[in-house]
């Protein structure tokens, strides 16, 4: 068994990965198994910072031969260095599953010795897992960029999720800042995983990542809008068909000229992913979230800012209102446009009514009407000014909800 | 007034409802401790299968998902759960077909949020749960929900551990139900019971310790939010929230 000095080291150079959800695999138990998947994810614990763990996140070494520049194992920084065997890490897994500590495994590594040596050493890992003990929990396997192609196939095979990190939100600043990864190196692989995935399931045979691919990019240590970054992203989920791209706000652990000294704001990767939702499950496209070169606004969410900028279009009637238009009305979420449009099958609504459904209408209430009734504010300056002032207060019980994606998912929609 | 009591099981309720439920002015309850107002009227209970099956029937009639719900309602683990199962189900007998999309009703609003109360807590204790290896090689998992869950958390576990010897053990309510990866057994149990630990327990539970400790950002403390989504309540029996591994520095 890993000892508690080598797990600490391995963990804490994990630790700042933000993937760690365990949701989309519904992964059944085999006879005789231990294990399965549960599609919806689930959170084991909360740590004092107030993330989930949901897998054991861990790296398989953290003696890395490459130096980029903002992480604290680059080869060049002089730091505590350990590696476990694929063996060591099998019964660390095995054992906290069997005690509910964990959903399971969330693998990843530094670049140890070379991108092949290590993929192949992550590979034994999640194939002895699954093979010697009979493991059907959940695996989410990160991609070593530069590895061999039937390496990363054949560790698809077996495992949920993988992802390649994008790292950086344009191919200048990966060169920059890391300059050993390369956009192909990380571009290809998760091409060819979304083409192997497509081949597997309309072959119907669904062993090639059940839970898809992810990404994840650091925000803040280059200077890239978020325009340019959300459109990156929906690129990505266009070409890739990703699951999730994680944006992550830099956090200055190592100091270089070419780094900044200062956290990026909690709230502008909050913004972020209140965008990235938008695009997802309310309709919006990059283009109309953030305007060409522009960042997302502080003051309030992208939808309430969307809105501001189509004032034409709005009030809309509740009554009436086609489910498109009720989604992006600032307030309501996609739980509360769907209970709308039960609801009012019943009976006419009004502002009580969706007041006891539980439906926000401290921002909805400028954009609605019900029955003709319109309760807003008079003029678009002075509901500008009531949006901005509520934002400020809901910002820090918001910015909670983002940190933790399970929990985030049903608490979420009902908010923007 | 009348109040009647039950004995707090599901056929307890359909019975009472039988007659309660045209009963404008009444209370249905199972809890013990009731405060009787002056001029209310106490009506025991006693089980009736007849009435029960006849509730039961007509239910299945207009809208037979809400038995589910209604057994859901009842594993609330507040006095008041059978009112609010009461009140949903008046509605049903009133409009004789499915409500639950009434969501501007107050009863209806009600029956879902505490349904809702019911079926989160089983969610949350899918993560929530701990086992403990046994010195036989059952694992053990003691736990204090605040609703009825054990029988709604089970399932999971059986499928998830369908090879291993397990146990789940309400403790307030003295009731395990154990799998040795065949069959499945509901017991009742002591209040306290005395179990010895495997010999490489505590070198996991420290492992798991270490790990907690390890993949915090300390950076970045929001105790609040940890507190919000891990209720302080359920800490009792998770290891990683007893006392912190002393850490060199
Ligand atoms: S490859 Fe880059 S980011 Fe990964 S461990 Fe090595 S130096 Fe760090």
């Amino acid at each position: 068994m890993i000892d508690a000095e080598r797990l600490k080291i391995l963990t804490e150079s994990a630790k700042y990965d933000v993937s760690c959800s365990s949701s989309g695999s519904a992964r059944a138990n085999k006879a005789g198994g231990i294990g399965n998947g549960y599609a919806a994810g689930i959170c084991h614990s909360f740590t004092p910072d107030g993330r989930c763990i949901s897998l054991l996140k861990i790296l398989l070494s953290n003696r890395c031969s490459y130096n980029c520049l903002y992480c604290p194992n680059r080869a060049d920084a002089d730091v505590p260095r350990a590696s476990a065997t694929p063996e060591e890490l099998c019964e660390l897994v095995m054992a906290f599953y069997k005690r509910n500590y964990i959903e399971g495994l969330f693998l990843s590594s530094a670049v140890e010795r070379s991108p092949d040596y290590t993929m192949e050493r992550m590979t034994d890992a999640v194939i002895r897992l699954r093979k010697v003990y009979n493991f059907n929990g959940y695996i989410h396997l990160k991609g070593i960029p530069h590895a061999d192609r039937r390496l990363v196939s054949r560790a698809a095979r077996y495992v949920d999720r993988m992802s390649y990190n994008i790292e950086l939100p344009s191919e200048k600043s990966l060169l920059l800042l890391a300059p050993q990864k390369s956009k192909e190196s990380v571009l290809l692989p998760m091409k060819q995983l979304a083409e192997e995935k497509r081949e597997d399931m309309e072959a119907k045979k669904h062993t090639v990542l059940p839970a898809g691919q992810t990404t994840q990019m650091i925000v803040g240590a280059s200077p890239e809008t978020d325009s340019q970054i959300l459109r990156l992203s929906e690129a990505m989920y266009r070409r890739f068909s990703l699951k999730r791209v994680y944006y992550s706000a830099y956090v200055p652990v190592v100091r270089h000229a070419s780094l900044p000294d200062k956290c990026t704001g909690l709230l502008r990767e909050h913004r972020l992913y209140q965008a990235d939702w938008l695009m997802r499950f309310y309709g919006f496209s990059a283009e109309e979230i953030a305007p060409d070169g522009e960042n997302l606004p502080e003051a309030y969410d992208p939808k309430c800012a969307w809105a501001l900028r189509n004032m034409q279009l709005f009030p809309v009637e509740v009554n009436t209102a086609p489910l498109e238009m009720l989604l992006r009305v600032p307030g309501i979420g996609t739980m509360g446009a769907y209970r709308i449009l039960k609801a009012r099958k019943f009976a006419s609504l009004d502002f009580a009514d969706l007041a006891k459904m539980r439906i926000v209408l401290k921002r909805a209430k400028h954009f609605i009407t019900c029955g003709g009734k319109f309760c807003g504010a008079g003029s678009d300056a002075s509901v500008r000014t009531l949006l901005a002032l509520g934002s400020r207060e809901e910002t820090y019980e918001q910015l909670s909800l983002f940190s933790t994606p399970e929990l985030a998912a049903s608490a979420l929609t009902g908010q923007l | 007034m009348n109040l009647y009591l039950t004995d707090g099981s599901e056929e307890g309720f359909f019975t009472a409802a039988f007659r309660a439920c045209t009963d404008a002015d009444c209370v249905v309850t199972s809890a013990r401790n009731v405060q009787l107002a002056a001029g209310a009227e106490l009506i025991d209970v006693q089980t009736d299968a007849e009435r029960c099956e006849r509730v039961r029937r007509f239910l299945r009639r207009y809208d037979a998902r809400s038995l589910g719900e209604i057994s859901l309602l009842l594993r609330r683990g507040c006095a008041t759960k059978e009112m609010t199962a009461l009140g949903y189900l008046r509605l049903i007998v009133q409009r004789r077909a499915p409500v639950r999309d009434m969501l501007a009703h107050p009863a209806v609003l009600e029956a879902m949020s505490e349904i809702k109360k019911v079926t989160q807590e089983a969610h949350r204790f899918k993560g929530f749960l701990r086992f403990m290896e046994c010195s036989n090689g059952i694992y053990y998992a003691p736990f204090e929900p605040d609703n009825d869950v054990l029988e709604l958390l089970f399932p999971h576990f059986a499928r998830r551990f369908a090879a291993m010897p397990f146990a789940i053990h309400d403790v307030a309510r003295q009731k395990a139900m154990l799998s040795d990866g065949r069959r499945r057994m509901l017991v009742h149990t002591e209040e306290k019971v005395d179990i010895p630990l495997s010999e490489g327990e505590q070198t996991m539970q420290a492992l798991w310790k270490e790990y907690y400790a390890s993949v915090n950002i300390a950076q970045r403390p929001h105790e609040k939010q940890m507190k919000g989504y891990m209720p302080v309540r359920y800490w009792k029996f998770l290891p990683e929230k007893q006392e912190e591994p002393k850490r060199p520095q």
